[in-house]
């Protein structure tokens, strides 16, 4: 039983569920320590994946796909930093509007420029090839896991790192940390606070938009409506455990994706839809209780 | 860099904050510039600094006009300014609070924490100024987090400091340290601004004094051609109060009794402590703060449950009770935090008077507030207090600082409970205030209430306490009377062993 469950087939599925997760959680994360209450990623990752199919059925190359799914979701953060930065709306107010215009605009799009309700698939659509890494290729299980991915995969595995040095040592990165613990002082020594988290948003719109992709034009080729189904979410829960810190957020993500990709498995083995639909969110909140607990013995 | 402030005029709507004012400061002096709350001295330097934009008047540094559309730009120019609260940010290192905001850059953007190591390790050197540039603020003490302050004018190579108030939350030695750097700024041919109300600091350090009063300049000139009496009288304008005599008084019965009393605090357990409080007394509890003293408070007025012990009010037990119940049952509390504690600022005064009070039936009709009455109350608290306000309507968060706590101390005082606890009652108030702060302390001791001060300000202390009980790292180090309390070795004994912990900050 347990090798029907995890095996290399299964192995192998696993960065394809944690790569959406991982990037729309690292924007996240952006917000999270810039002090943007960002809990729109599950529309600005619709977009993407909408924007990604689009670019890629009319251009024929998913590299264009994914481009067009950064520029809608940095054009989604701007939305947001109209309304949230410059005309003073509530992150929470606006994370909303955002989430239902996102769905409600996919929807009328797709019945505009596909004329199709649902879900839009055809040829046309491009999608990422998997990249075999050689030598890496060859090792047995791991190889399945870590090659033959989309290129996606690894921009968002070397985006962990970078993210990480982008926020410890890069001038901007600095300046997002202020912004979020004390904008007060960054408005003091002469930085405007409202620019940065700008700035912020922009890189959330584009990890958020890679995300939309990866779930559109690499793990599928095909867009479906709401597709996004509630990754934005565990994404957000994923920045709030780990305050948005790029490394534990890896391990987060990765949990979720894999039971994420548990989930999708245990139903092809006959489990009810409905159970295995609830899998990622029991795994939230498990991860939820664990954590409360493991800190409250750091504190005691 | 010498700065000259021409004809300023500051008004915030139909308050003249700053009243054409002109005032020079010289290269390598320190210009104290003193006044009560409110008198004028912050907006001033906030207008010198960009912060706020005068409606009238000229700001010239070293002969040439200049406007600041920003602070940025003031900063730019040379000007620096340590503010009341600090700015810093806890999560992060020394070093990155440092360079925030002047980031020296390599290639990409990314900040070269190297060259501004360097540089800082430089200045900070020809200062004697030591500190750990890889520590993280939030594991600072205060007094290290004013260094932080300080290092970040010095790394952006000011050549005049402002400094709002540097001194009130640091110990006697921080406050040396403190001062001899910034005479070392001075002799280096910058200019030092310090904004105060506390005269030793201005007798001791500076060489120009200037005083403010009713955002007018009444004098500004050479430390040498004036005296603190005189300096005293132009800040309050008029006659000085005597200094408050304590009258002989025999304590009655106990009024607070606390046993073992133990709680925990951050990273240690604090007590176990056993003290009482008597009618007619003031107890002080005097100390370095941070030493244990605001757990103690927060446990004998039912905001954090105890480990253990027992705490008797009028020989009942109360440390069952919660907050509520506690105060019914004969106490009241000034907390030292009027701006979260205290008092909720967006509401009115008249609310804010009442707090605590809703369930007497003088103030409600039914199940409904009855509003004239707590006008009323509220107007009364103004006109016994003397609270300078619009009136009882005005939100608590328009009141200037002093008028803040006259609010707080008025509304729990006018309870006439048995036990009255007060948590630095003077923090952050002008003499005029502080004066009459004290008197009405006394005045309850008189009436035969029980005090417990605790005070972070010896002075205040030794002042006002029949008895001063001395805490240090989270007990008591000692007990005094009052008659024959001496500062020094109270002062040793708030430091017992203190000073090694230190490091060396400056």
């Amino acid at each position: 039983m347990l090798d029907l469950l995890f095996d290399a087939s299964f192995m192998a599925s696993v960065p394809r569920f944690v790569t959406p997760i991982l990037l729309a959680a690292l924007g996240g994360a952006l917000c999270e320590r810039a002090g943007v209450f960002n809990i729109a990623l599950e529309g600005f990752i619709l977009t993407g994946a909408f924007a990604a199919v689009l670019g890629s059925y009319f251009s024929g190359s998913p590299w264009l796909g994914a481009i067009a799914a950064m520029a809608a979701g940095i054009a989604i953060g701007l939305v947001f930093a109209e309304f949230h930065l410059r005309r003073g709306g509530d992150a929470i107010v606006v994370s909303i509007a955002i989430n239902i215009l996102a769905a409600g605009l996919t929807t009328y799009l797709l019945r505009a420029i596909f004329d199709v309700m649902g879900a839009f698939s055809d040829p046309a659509i491009v999608g990422f090839q998997p990249v075999r890494i050689p030598l890496i290729a060859d090792i047995p299980v791991l190889g399945r896991v870590l090659s033959g991915q989309s290129p996606l995969v690894y921009v968002a595995l070397l985006a962990v790192p970078a993210v990480h040095i982008f926020l410890a040592r890069h001038r901007l990165g600095l300046r997002m940390r202020a912004a979020g613990e004390n904008a007060a002082a960054l408005e003091a020594g002469g930085v405007s606070p409202r620019r940065v988290r700008l700035w912020a948003l922009v890189g959330c719109g584009t990890f958020c938009g890679l995300a939309g992709a990866q779930l559109s034009i690499a793990n599928v080729n095909l867009f479906v409506e709401n597709m996004s189904a509630g990754r934005g979410w565990i994404a957000i829960v994923a920045v709030l455990l780990t305050r948005g810190r790029p490394l534990p957020l890896f391990l987060i993500a990765a949990i979720f994706g894999t039971v994420d990709s548990f989930s999708f498995r245990v139903q092809g083995l006959g489990l009810a839809q409905q159970f295995t639909d609830m899998m990622p969110y029991l795994a939230t909140l498990m991860v939820l209780v664990a954590l409360s607990w493991w800190r409250k013995r750091q504190t005691a | 860099m010498r700065a000259v402030l021409s004809g300023i005029t500051v008004r915030f709507g139909d308050l003249v904050a700053v009243n054409n004012v002109s005032l020079t400061i010289e290269p390598g002096e320190i210009h104290a510039v003193v006044g009560e709350n409110g008198a004028g001295k912050t907006t001033l330097m906030n207008a010198l600094f960009g912060l706020v934009q005068p409606e009238a008047g000229k700001i010239l540094l070293d002969g040439n006009e200049r406007h600041w559309a920003s602070p940025q730009e003031a900063i730019a120019a040379g000007l620096g300014m340590v503010h009341q609260h600090f700015m810093l940010q806890d999560s992060m290192t020394v070093l990155e609070n440092i360079v925030l905001t002047a980031e020296p850059v390599g290639r990409l953007g990314f900040v070269d924490f190297a060259r501004a190591r360097r540089l800082l390790t430089a200045r900070a050197k020809a200062h004697g100024i030591t500190l750990p540039l890889d520590r993280r603020v939030d594991s600072l003490s205060v007094g290290e987090k004013q260094v932080v302050e300080i290092l970040k004018l010095l790394y952006r190579d000011s050549r005049l400091l402002i400094l709002d108030e540097p001194t009130s939350v640091l110990t006697p030695r921080e406050k040396e340290r403190l001062f001899g750097v910034l005479k070392s700024f001075r002799d280096e041919g910058r200019a030092v601004v310090l904004i105060t109300h506390k005269l030793d600091e201005v007798m001791e350090s500076a060489d120009r004094v200037s005083v403010m009063r009713g955002g007018h300049l009444v004098s500004s000139g050479p430390l040498s051609a004036t005296s603190r009496e005189e300096i005293a009288r132009q800040i309050v304008g008029g006659g000085l109060p005597a200094p408050r005599q304590r009258t002989a008084r025999v304590a009655g019965d106990t009024v607070l009794s606390v046993e073992r009393l133990e709680v925990a605090g951050r990273g240690r357990t604090v007590g176990p402590l056993s003290f009482s409080v008597r009618a007619g007394e003031i107890v002080g509890i005097a100390g370095v703060s941070g030493n244990g003293q605001a757990e103690l408070i927060a446990a004998l007025t039912g905001l954090r449950r105890p480990l253990s012990g027992s705490i008797s009010l009028l020989g009942r037990p109360i440390e069952a009770l919660d907050v509520e119940a506690r105060r019914r049952a004969g106490m009241s509390y000034i907390p030292e935090d009027r701006q979260r504690v205290g008092l909720a600022l967006a509401a009115s005064i008249s609310e804010n008077a009442n707090a605590g009070r809703d369930d007497r039936t003088a103030f409600t009709r039914g199940a409904f507030l009855d509003r004239k009455a707590m006008a009323r109350f509220a107007r009364m608290l103004i006109e016994r207090y003397r609270i300078r306000a619009a009136g009882p309507s005005v939100p608590a968060a328009t009141l200037s600082g002093g008028n803040k706590q006259k609010l707080v101390v008025g509304r729990e005082l006018e309870r006439g409970t048995p036990l009255i606890i007060a948590e630095n009652p003077t923090w952050g108030v002008d003499i005029g205030a502080i004066d009459f702060i004290h008197g009405e302390l006394l005045r309850l001791r008189g009436e035969g209430h029980a005090l417990l001060l605790v005070s972070s300000e010896l002075d205040e202390i030794l002042a006002l306490s029949d008895r001063i009980l001395v805490m240090f790292d989270g007990r008591f180090a000692g007990e005094v009377s009052g008659a024959e309390a001496d500062p020094e070795r109270i002062g040793s004994m708030m430091t017992s062993g203190a000073a090694e912990l230190l490091p060396e900050v400056a």
